[in-house]
C-alpha cells in the first residue's frame, strides 16, 4: 500500500510539473501584464505538434525542442500583437478572444495533423528503480527540466532589474513607465516567454504521451487551477500548485474512484478559494 | 418599445410565410439557446456575476425532465416542474457557498465552474441512470391541450417553432417583469457597485442569490426542451464548451439587454448552417468572428444598435 501511494506521489509531482508550466505563464501574464491568456494550452498544443513533425522527420528531440518553442513563442507574439493588448485588464474579453483562438488553433491543427492521435518514439527509453517502485526515465527529465526552468525564472525575476522592472510594471504601468522602464517591449517579452514557455512544456509533453488537437483545452484547466491555488502572482506557487493538485489526484484516485479524478483537485480548489482566496502561496 | 412588438409580430408570423423545415430548425434551435442566454443574461448582464453553473442547470434539467418522464410516467410539463426545482436547490447551494464567502467575478466563475464539472462527472459516471458517456435517447413528445382535438403531442417543425417561441416569450415576459420591479433595480446597483449597494440597505447577499436562483429556473425549461426537441442526451450537455457558448451568444448580441442574447444565438447557431464549408474551417471561422465581435463591438451588436440610434436621436 505504502509503495501505491508513493509511487501515486511521485507520478502526480511529475505531472503535476506540467501543469505547473501552465501555471507560471499564467501567472505571468496575468500578474504582470493583467491579461488572460486563456489559450496557452494552444500554444502547448503547437509546441507538442512541432516537436513531433520535427522528430518524426529524424531531427533529434533536444534539438526539435528549440524550434517548438521559437514557432509558439512567435504564435503568442503575433496573438498579442494582433489581439491580447486590446484585452489588458478586462478578463471576460480576454477568456472571449481565448475562446476565439482556442478554436482557431485547434481546427487549424485538425486541418493540418488531423483529429487522429499521435504518439512519438521514444526519447529515452528504461526506468529507474527505487525500492519496488520504477520511475521511466524521460519523465524524472522532463520534471528536472520544468524545475530548473520555474526556479530559474523566480530567480530571474527576484534578483534582477528586469524583475523589479516587471513587477513595478503590475502595480503601477503609468509610474513604471516614468522611471524608465519600456513597458510595451515588456508586454512583448512577458507574452513571448509565457507563450515560449507553453510550447516547451508541450515539447516535453510530446516525449511522454500522445497528442490530439484538442490537449491544450484540458491542460490549460489544470493550468489555471493550479495557478489559484498557489496563488496568481506567484511564480513558486504555480510549481507548487501543480504539484500539489498533481498529487492530490493520484494519490486520491487510489482511495476513491478514478473516474472522479478530475474532481478531487476541483473540491480542493473549491476549499481553498473559499477560506484563503488569494491561494496558498499569495500575499495576503 | 413598438420596434419590440413588431419584432415579436413578426417572429409569430414567420411560419406562414417560411415553410422550409431547414430555416425553421435553425429558429427552433436558436429559441432553445435563446432562454438559455437571456436567463445567463439576468445573471451576468444584470446582476454583474459571471456565473459558469448555467450548463449544469441545462444538463441537469435535461437528464431529470427525461428521467422523471419515464420512471415515473409523468407527462413532460409535469416533469419540468421537479426539474425546475432542482434547479433552484443547486443554484442555492451553490449560490449560497459562493456568495457567502463573497467570491466575485473570476473567483466566482472558477468555483461555479468547479461546481459544474463535478456534477458534470457525477452524471458521466452514474451508470445506471444516465447511461454514462452513451448518453440516453429521447423518444418521448410533448403534449400540448387543443381544443377540439383534444391533448396532442408537438411534432414537426412548426409545432416546435411555436412551442419554442412561447416558451422564450414566457421568459422574457418574466425576465421583463422581474427587472421592472424592486428586485431588478437591487441587481443593477449590486452590478454598479456592490459596497454601495450594501450601505444603501440592499441585503446584497439575498438579490444575487435571488438573481441566480431565477435565471437557474428558468433556463431549466431550455434544458427539457432541448433534450426533447433533439432526442438525445448525453454528458456534453454539461460541459465547459456549453458555458462558453451562451457566453459568446450574450456578449455578441450585447449584455445587459433582454434581446441580445436572442440576436447572439441566432447568428450562432444560423451561421454554421448558412455558410457551406469544412468544419473545421467553420470553426476557425467562428473563432475569428467572435474575436473580432469582441474587439471591434464590445457592446455586442444590439448594444452597439442602441447607442447609435440614441446618438442619432440626440
Amino acid at each position: 500500500m505504502t509503495q501505491l501511494v508513493l509511487g501515486q506521489v511521485l507520478n502526480g509531482a511529475i505531472i503535476g510539473a506540467m501543469y505547473g508550466i501552465i501555471a507560471l505563464g499564467i501567472t505571468l501574464t496575468f500578474g504582470i501584464t493583467g491579461i488572460v491568456n486563456f489559450a496557452l494550452g494552444e500554444f502547448m498544443m503547437i509546441g507538442a505538434y512541432v516537436t513531433y513533425t520535427l522528430a518524426e522527420r529524424g531531427m533529434p528531440y533536444p534539438v526539435a525542442v528549440v524550434p517548438a518553442c521559437l514557432i509558439a513563442a512567435a504564435a503568442g507574439y503575433l496573438s498579442n500583437k494582433a489581439f491580447f493588448r486590446f484585452t489588458r485588464n478586462n478578463l471576460v474579453n480576454g477568456l472571449l478572444v481565448s475562446i476565439g483562438l482556442i478554436s482557431i488553433f485547434e481546427s487549424a491543427s485538425m486541418l493540418l495533423w488531423t483529429a487522429t492521435p499521435v504518439e512519438m518514439h521514444f526519447v529515452l527509453p528504461g526506468a529507474l528503480r527505487v525500492g519496488d517502485i520504477g520511475l521511466p526515465k524521460m519523465k524524472l527529465v522532463v520534471f528536472a527540466v520544468i524545475v530548473v526552468v520555474i526556479v530559474a525564472t523566480y530567480f530571474a525575476l527576484a534578483r534582477t532589474w528586469l524583475g523589479r522592472a516587471a513587477f513595478a510594471y503590475a502595480q503601477n504601468p503609468e509610474a513604471a513607465m516614468l522611471m524608465g522602464v519600456h513597458t510595451p517591449r515588456l508586454e512583448t517579452a512577458v507574452m513571448l516567454y509565457s507563450t515560449g514557455l507553453a510550447g516547451l512544456g508541450g515539447a516535453l509533453y510530446a516525449s511522454l504521451y500522445s497528442l490530439e488537437p484538442a490537449m491544450g483545452g484540458v491542460y490549460v484547466l489544470k493550468g489555471m487551477e493550479a495557478a489559484i491555488l498557489g496563488g496568481i502572482g506567484s511564480l513558486m506557487g504555480s510549481l507548487w500548485g501543480g504539484v500539489i493538485l498533481g498529487v492530490i489526484e493520484g494519490v486520491g484516485s487510489i482511495f476513491l474512484p478514478t473516474a472522479f479524478r478530475d474532481a478531487y483537485g476541483l473540491a480542493v480548489l473549491v476549499a481553498i478559494l473559499l477560506f484563503r482566496p488569494s491561494g496558498l502561496f499569495g500575499d495576503e | 418599445m413598438t420596434g419590440q412588438a413588431l419584432l415579436w409580430g413578426l417572429l409569430y408570423a414567420l411560419p406562414l410565410v417560411v415553410r422550409s423545415d431547414f430555416l425553421l430548425t435553425i429558429f427552433i434551435f436558436t429559441f432553445i439557446y435563446g432562454i438559455l442566454g437571456v436567463t445567463f443574461d439576468l445573471i451576468f448582464g444584470f446582476t454583474g456575476q459571471l456565473s459558469m453553473f448555467h450548463p449544469a442547470v441545462f444538463g441537469v434539467s435535461a437528464y431529470m425532465t427525461h428521467l422523471l418522464a419515464i420512471h415515473f410516467k409523468l407527462p413532460f410539463w409535469a416533469a419540468t416542474l421537479p426539474s425546475a426545482a432542482a434547479a433552484i436547490v443547486l443554484a442555492l447551494v451553490v449560490g449560497s457557498v459562493c456568495f457567502k464567502f463573497r467570491l466575485k467575478t473570476f473567483y466566482f466563475a472558477v468555483v461555479t465552474l468547479a461546481f459544474a464539472e463535478m456534477i458534470r462527472l457525477v452524471v458521466m459516471n452514474w451508470n445506471s441512470v444516465t447511461n454514462g458517456t452513451l448518453g440516453l435517447v429521447v423518444s418521448g413528445k410533448p403534449t400540448i391541450y387543443w381544443p377540439g382535438s383534444g391533448v396532442v403531442p408537438i411534432k414537426g417543425p412548426i409545432a416546435w417553432y411555436y412551442l419554442t417561441l412561447v416558451c422564450l416569450s414566457l421568459t422574457v415576459l418574466i425576465c421583463a417583469r422581474c427587472l421592472r420591479s424592486w428586485m431588478g433595480r437591487c441587481f443593477g446597483a449590486i452590478r454598479l457597485n456592490e459596497d454601495l449597494a450594501r450601505t444603501l440597505g440592499i441585503n446584497v447577499f439575498r438579490y444575487k442569490l435571488l438573481s441566480f436562483a431565477i435565471g437557474s429556473a428558468l433556463a431549466s425549461f431550455a434544458g427539457g426542451l432541448y433534450g426533447y426537441y433533439t432526442g438525445y442526451i448525453d454528458p456534453g450537455y454539461l460541459s465547459i464548451n456549453q458555458s462558453m457558448e451562451v457566453l459568446a451568444m450574450v456578449l455578441l448580441g450585447g449584455q445587459g439587454t433582454l434581446i441580445g442574447p436572442i440576436v447572439g444565438s441566432l447568428v450562432l447557431t444560423g451561421l454554421p448552417h448558412a455558410i457551406d464549408l469544412r468544419a473545421e474551417v467553420r470553426a476557425m471561422l467562428y473563432g475569428a468572428i467572435l474575436i473580432f465581435t469582441i474587439l471591434v463591438m464590445p457592446r455586442g451588436i444590439v448594444g452597439t444598435l442602441y447607442a447609435w440610434r440614441s446618438k442619432r436621436g440626440a
